[in-house]
């Protein structure tokens, strides 16, 4: 399942990132940042031609030795990644795309919260909670 | 081959290496400057045709790599240039060796050498060699470029003839098989005669020779060859040379494609002259490719002049194309780990050729591959190359985070702990050339404004590792700078624990280097900005601070108020000047003095978890010498807004804007403008310093008191008196500042009080004082004020009411009576309702006035400012005496009357009460007594009003009351009542001012009409006696003065004569003892204003006795619109006597 996700803003910094505690946060912190390079190249590469029906989906962004990292965009710009093992074969793309609807849904959520002002970090549990839903912890479960 | 050459690029197919290098001991310095000079040399026009051969140019080349030149010519070192300084001719012949020994290292390959001599001069020098070339210096030679050229036209010579040589090397004659250095031992013992060995020997030798016409300048040809090179290649699986003939296919389209070259060296690489040729011939993507079949050439059909030009241009690769068999040419690499270097360096290149497409997305999974790729130990070096490489190939492709990542990698590289010598400077430098993919500037400014930038975690991080190299580095003044710009632009981003860390180190920094203002220059140029602190602490605000009420500068009001006279032609605008700029830059409109202390006050918190200790603080200014008087504080953790208020004094006159102030933090010192500050409230920076003015201090003979409520004073004073007492107050000022003062004022102002006060409050004589003046600095002057209480002395009547009117004197009251407790000072709880008139007796009043002293001198006098100082006054009134009911009584004399006055003593002391003309009257405490004064009649209409009081008040009623009270002054300054307390050894006046009511005035006033009456020639009045004799005619005149402002009259009196029996029994019936001769009525006509009427009559008295005459009015209805005080007639008293006696 996911190791890490990461909510950046429009503007490239980060709204939230939790990972799996086990490992180095940092690590994550740059595998995130590092992806934003070809969020961005793939945006820029599709805005030009389908500005209206893009897809949310950015697939999977790029390989690195241990994780894949896929990401997601929303209307806003505001950008979702998900870090998964490479090692868990049996995650399928439909899955990864279940799991940035979630992360959308409760991001909505957040933007609702007539407290949050736009553009600080998510303090919210209900992203947390997400997070929670979408295994990031399953390895210390297990 | 171990070692990959990370420059590579697809044009770099079509060169031909050549080696430099220096021969013996050649200064480094002197080796570059030639080498320098060889390398511009980089393209040479083939004579004879329009080919262009190009070289690389390599200083250092590893022989391994060159035995791959079989495999990709271009890697085939073809030139040797060496350099070697020869200073005697001796050295010679060991030169001379050494050069031979190093063209043996590429012997295999060397198409030429070349020797360039340095320094050696004689007859050895003379002789003409080409390979070896002599100059008599590194300065003095003028034709190396020459030489080079000359150089590269013998390589291509030899190079066209083993083109040629191979090109047409197929007549049936056994073709060598080319192969890499480690397929050598693989090929033992292969059957040469086999077809398909054959072939293979075939298409490696078509790749190679596409290589050669590459390199010779013949791309359409190389494009053929190696067309058919992957034909045959392919149909044998030769996957290596397959790989190769691609990358050579895919090289040649891009030179085609892209004359500019891929390397992003900019204008590195003129367009050659073939390539221009066909740059009309452009391959346009989509077109059809039509492939020109490789068994329709001629053996020799590979010369320039054959093969159509039709197919020219198909022959190309599409961009499209490029990319694919780049793919796949590395697919093919891939299966050989040997070829590593080969295959890393092809992702190189078709990056390079990607980035060019702007195709980033694919350019990175070639990246992506080429980052797995393997090439077994890697020294440091190595290593630290391949990432600052993949990082500029990331910058390439934009992807500059990447790129950032790959080169901090690189920079930790530098310092990794396997290498024993840690390149600090080296990690310090590529640490900063991530700073833009981190998008991380080190100017503060750029952070300062709305949310923060970037991705804080990872710059966190890196500002950490810039402060840590930097350190390592041996340059404390660069770990300060960094370690504060991460303070102040990640403070939001600190947890408490890294808050404390961070300070603590910076701490320890500036321990040995304090930061500073400066700006840091790099020895590569690039430039620190300095840090300010504006977060250690944070300013909220920042206000300008008038000065003390009594050192504020004012105008002279000139006509044209200030300031007006320029901006606008209306003395009055309802628009008001939009002024569009800056807030900041507004100017306030109070004003600073030259040499005053001037206090700017800031708001501010400590956003620390500690104790936040701010050293030097003070002000920045411009516009104006300004000393700056630095403050230190100590902000507790956490605080909330704190006020610091920053001193100064203004050395000069001008304008003086308040640009921002500097701290001192965890010694660091910081400039901080307030016009990179956010969310910092202003009211204006800007105020005028006015030359300077004297001070005065003022002293006064009476203890100090607290302040008044209402007023902004710098001293006041309070007294307590009794009412109608006068005090004499002296007041002391002292010249402390240094100017001379020149001129002084002083005016009053009583504050506005419900009590109704009468005379002057305060009064002064200035005269003295001002004959001191000038008044030099340190020197005083004293001036005495009279302040005197003189309130309403009235009491109501109703309270007294056991003062009977019968009863002349009350001695004292009843210990019962409640008025008795109520005597007594009582502060506390006022009784409520009918009560709180009780206390009115002992109430103490207090009365406030303002003394203000305006002064100036000094330069600010020039200019028209004074100053002002005030001094409060706060007078308690303790009653005194009190009139509690005012009577008259009529005087025997009409023209006189007696005042009766019920005078209370208040106060707890025996009090002498005296009056003019009258004895004095002793009242103990609490006692009430009347007092009668006889007083003549006033004559209110004679005195003097002036005439502007009377226009000024307005309404009737002010007048009125305006009369009133001048005719009150005018009664007491007759009456002159003074009470004297000995006990207390005070004394004081009484005023009856505010007692009179109108009746009594009425009462005390002359009637308007006045009325004479004379009895035999002599004027009679109430107590005088006229005497006449009986039966002598007693004329009698009544005289009638009309002082009224009307005509009054007609009017018709009655004399009525009567006898009083001093019984209460007076008897009119006397016409037996009085007769009158004419008429007992007359008759006055209307009188005029001031003018009078008189009419005369005459009496006979027939018997002798005492005879009093009333004169009446007879009812008329003129006279009943006149007060009767005005119809006040002098009853007559007559003597009539025997006149016998009279004549005895």
């Amino acid at each position: 399942m996911a190791v890490c996700i990461a909510v950046i803003a429009k503007e490239n910094y980060p709204l939230y990132i939790r990972s799996v505690p086990t490992q180095g946060e940092l690590k994550f912190h740059y595998t995130v940042h590092t992806s934003l390079d070809v969020v961005e190249e793939k945006i820029s590469g599709v805005g030009k031609a389908l500005a209206d029906q893009r897809e949310l989906y950015l697939g999977l962004l790029y390989p690195t030795e241990d994780y894949k990292v896929y990401g997601y965009v929303t209307n806003s710009k505001v950008k979702f990644v998900i870090v998964v093992d490479s090692s868990n074969a049996s995650l399928r793309d439909n899955e990864i795309r279940s799991m940035f609807r979630k992360l959308h849904n409760s991001f909505t959520d957040v933007m609702c919260n007539p407290f949050y002002n736009p553009g600080d970090p998510i303090q919210s549990k209900s992203v947390f909670f997400c997070a929670h839903t979408l295994s990031i912890f399953y390895v210390t479960i297990h | 081959m171990s070692v990959p050459d990370y420059m590579q690029c697809a044009e770099d197919h079509q060169t031909v290496l050549v080696v430099v290098q220096p021969v013996g001991i050649v200064p480094e310095d002197q080796f570059f400057r030639i080498y320098k000079r060889i390398v511009s040399v980089s393209q040479v026009s083939i004579r004879d045709s329009q080919r262009v051969l190009f070289i690389r140019y390599r200083h250092h080349y590893p022989p391994e790599n060159n035995d791959w030149g079989d495999f990709q010519t271009h890697r085939k070192v073809v030139g040797l240039i060496s350099v070697t300084s020869c200073t005697a001719a001796k050295e010679w012949p060991q030169t001379s060796d050494r050069f031979h020994g190093q063209k043996e290292v590429f012997g295999s390959t060397l198409y030429d050498s070349r020797l360039l001599v340095f320094g050696l001069q004689g007859e050895l020098a003379e002789q003409q060699r080409t390979d070896v070339a002599f100059y008599p210096s590194y300065d003095d030679c003028p034709d190396v470029e020459k030489r080079v050229e000359d150089f590269v036209e013998s390589i291509f010579i030899v190079l066209e003839s083993k083109r040629l040589d191979r090109a047409t090397d197929k007549s049936g004659d056994k073709i060598t098989l080319l192969c890499v250095p480690f397929e050598k031992k693989d090929f033992v013992g292969l059957d040469t005669d086999s077809r398909h060995y054959k072939k293979r020997c075939q298409g490696r030798m078509r790749k190679h020779v596409g290589d050669l016409c590459l390199q010779a300048g013949m791309l359409q040809d190389a494009l053929v060859h190696y067309h058919m090179a992957v034909e045959l290649l392919r149909s044998v699986n030769d996957f290596l040379w397959l790989g190769a003939a691609l990358e050579g296919l895919c090289s040649a389209s891009v030179i085609f494609h892209y004359p500019g070259g891929t390397a992003g060296k900019s204008g590195a690489r003129k367009p050659g002259v073939s390539s221009a040729a066909d740059a009309g011939k452009r391959h346009r993507p989509g077109a059809q490719e039509v492939l020109i079949d490789p068994g329709a050439l001629t053996t020799n059909g590979i010369s320039a002049d054959t093969s159509a030009e039709i197919g020219r241009a198909k022959n190309c690769l599409s961009q499209e194309d490029i990319i694919d068999k780049y793919k796949e040419a590395i697919s093919y690499y891939g299966k050989y780990k040997s070829a590593g270097v080969i295959e890393l360096e092809a992702c190189i290149k078709a990056v390079r050729v990607l980035a060019i497409q702007k195709r980033a997305m694919e350019a990175s999974e070639f990246l992506q591959n080429a980052v797995y790729i393997n090439l077994g130990q890697l020294s440091e070096e190595e290593k630290i190359q391949r990432y600052s490489v993949l990082s500029e190939l990331y910058e390439l492709i934009g992807f500059h985070r990447k790129s950032a990542f790959f080169k901090r990698v690189a920079a930790m590289q530098c310092v990794a702990p396997t290498i024993p010598e840690p390149g600090w400077k080296a990690c310090y430098k590529l640490l900063l050339e991530t700073l833009p993919g981190y998008s991380l500037s080190l100017d503060p400014k750029d952070f300062s404004k709305g949310t923060h930038r970037g991705w804080a975690a990872v710059q966190l991080r890196l500002l950490h590792e810039l402060v840590y190299a930097s350190r390592r580095m041996g340059n404390p003044g660069l770990s300060v700078r960094h370690l504060s710009f991460l303070l102040q632009t990640m403070l939001d981003f600190l947890s408490d624990q890294e808050k404390k860390e961070v300070t603590q180190s910076l701490e320890n920094y500036t321990s040995k280097c304090p930061g500073g203002m400066e700006v840091i220059s790099l020895p590569d140029g690039l430039k620190l900005p300095p840090v300010p602190f504006t977060k250690l602490p944070i300013v909220r605000s920042v206000s300008l601070l008038n000065l003390p009420v009594s050192l504020r500068p004012h105008k002279v009001k000139c006509l044209l108020g200030q300031g007006m006279s320029t901006a606008s032609p209306f003395i009055y605008s309802p628009i008001t000047m939009h002024s569009r700029g800056d807030e900041r830059s507004k100017k306030i409109d109070f004003q600073w003095v030259q040499g005053d202390v001037c206090e700017v006050q800031l708001m501010v918190y400590n956003p620390m978890p500690f104790e936040l200790r701010v050293e030097n603080m003070g002000l920045m200014t411009s516009g104006v010498d300004f000393e700056s008087l630095p403050a230190a504080l100590s902000l507790p953790a956490e605080s909330g807004l704190y006020p610091v208020t920053l001193v100064g004094v203004p050395r000069t006159a001008g304008n003086i804007t308040i640009n921002g102030y500097h701290t001192s933090v965890f010694g660091v010192s910081s400039d901080c403008l307030l016009e990179g500050l956010v969310g910092v409230k202003s009211s204006g920076c800007m105020v005028e310093v006015v030359p300077s003015l004297p001070r005065l201090q003022l002293c006064t003979s009476l203890p100090r008191s607290a302040h008044l409520s209402s007023e902004d004073l710098s001293t006041s004073v309070s007294l307590q008196l009794f009412n109608g007492e006068t005090q004499q107050l002296t007041i002391t000022l002292e010249n402390i500042g240094t100017e001379t003062l020149n001129t002084l004022e002083l005016t009053s102002k009583t504050l506005s009080t419900k009590e109704k006060l009468f005379g002057e409050f305060v009064s002064w004589d200035l005269q003295d004082a001002l004959s001191h003046l000038p008044l030099k600095s340190g020197q005083s002057v004293s001036i005495p004020v009279n302040i005197s209480t003189k309130l309403d002395f009235s009491g109501q009547e109703n309270l007294l009411h056991d003062l009977n009117d019968d009863g002349i004197s009350v001695t004292g009251l009843p210990v019962s009576s409640p008025l008795r407790q109520v005597l007594k000072p009582r502060s506390e709880n006022k009784p409520v309702g009918s009560d709180a008139s009780k206390n009115e007796y002992n109430h103490v009043k207090t009365l406030e006035a303002v003394l203000t002293f305006k002064y100036s001198g000094g330069a600010g006098q020039v200019e028209g400012y004074y100053r002002e100082l005030s001094l409060g006054v706060r007078v308690d009134v303790e009653p005194s005496v009190f009139f509690t009911r005012v009577s008259t009584l009529p005087a025997t004399s009409t023209r006189q009357c007696h005042l009766l006055l019920d005078v209370f003593n208040s106060t707890e002391h025996e009090l002498t009460l005296s009056a003019k003309n009258n004895q004095d009257l002793v009242l103990h405490a609490s006692e009430c007594q009347r007092m009668a004064i006889q007083v003549d009649k006033f004559d209110f209409d004679s005195m003097p009003v002036t005439d502007h009081d009377a226009l000024r008040l307005s309404t009737v009623r002010q007048q009125e009351e305006k009369r009133q009270q001048v005719q009150g002054g005018l009664i007491n300054s007759t009456l002159d009542i003074r009470w004297t307390i000995s006990s207390l050894q005070r004394d004081g006046e009484a005023s009856v001012e505010g007692v009179l009511n109108q009746l009594i005035l009425d009462h005390l006033q002359l009637a308007p009409l006045q009325w004479d009456v004379v009895v035999n020639g002599a004027p009679c009045d109430c107590d005088v006696v006229a005497d006449c004799r009986v039966g002598d005619a007693v004329p009698l005149e009544v005289k009638l003065t009309n002082r009224s402002k009307s005509a009054v009259g007609p009017f018709s009196l009655t004399v009525v004569p009567f006898q009083d029996y001093q019984n209460g029994v007076q008897n009119f019936d006397l016409q037996d003892a009085v007769t009158f001769i004419g008429s007992n009525t007359f008759y006055i006509d209307t009188v005029n204003p001031t003018e009078n009427s008189v009419c005369v009559g005459a009496l006979l008295f027939l018997y002798t006795g005492d005879f009093y005459l009333n004169i009446k009015f007879q009812d008329d209805s003129t006279s009943r619109d006149l007060p009767p005080a005005w119809f006040c007639l002098p009853s007559v008293h007559i003597k009539a006597q025997e006149p016998i006696e009279a004549a005895a």
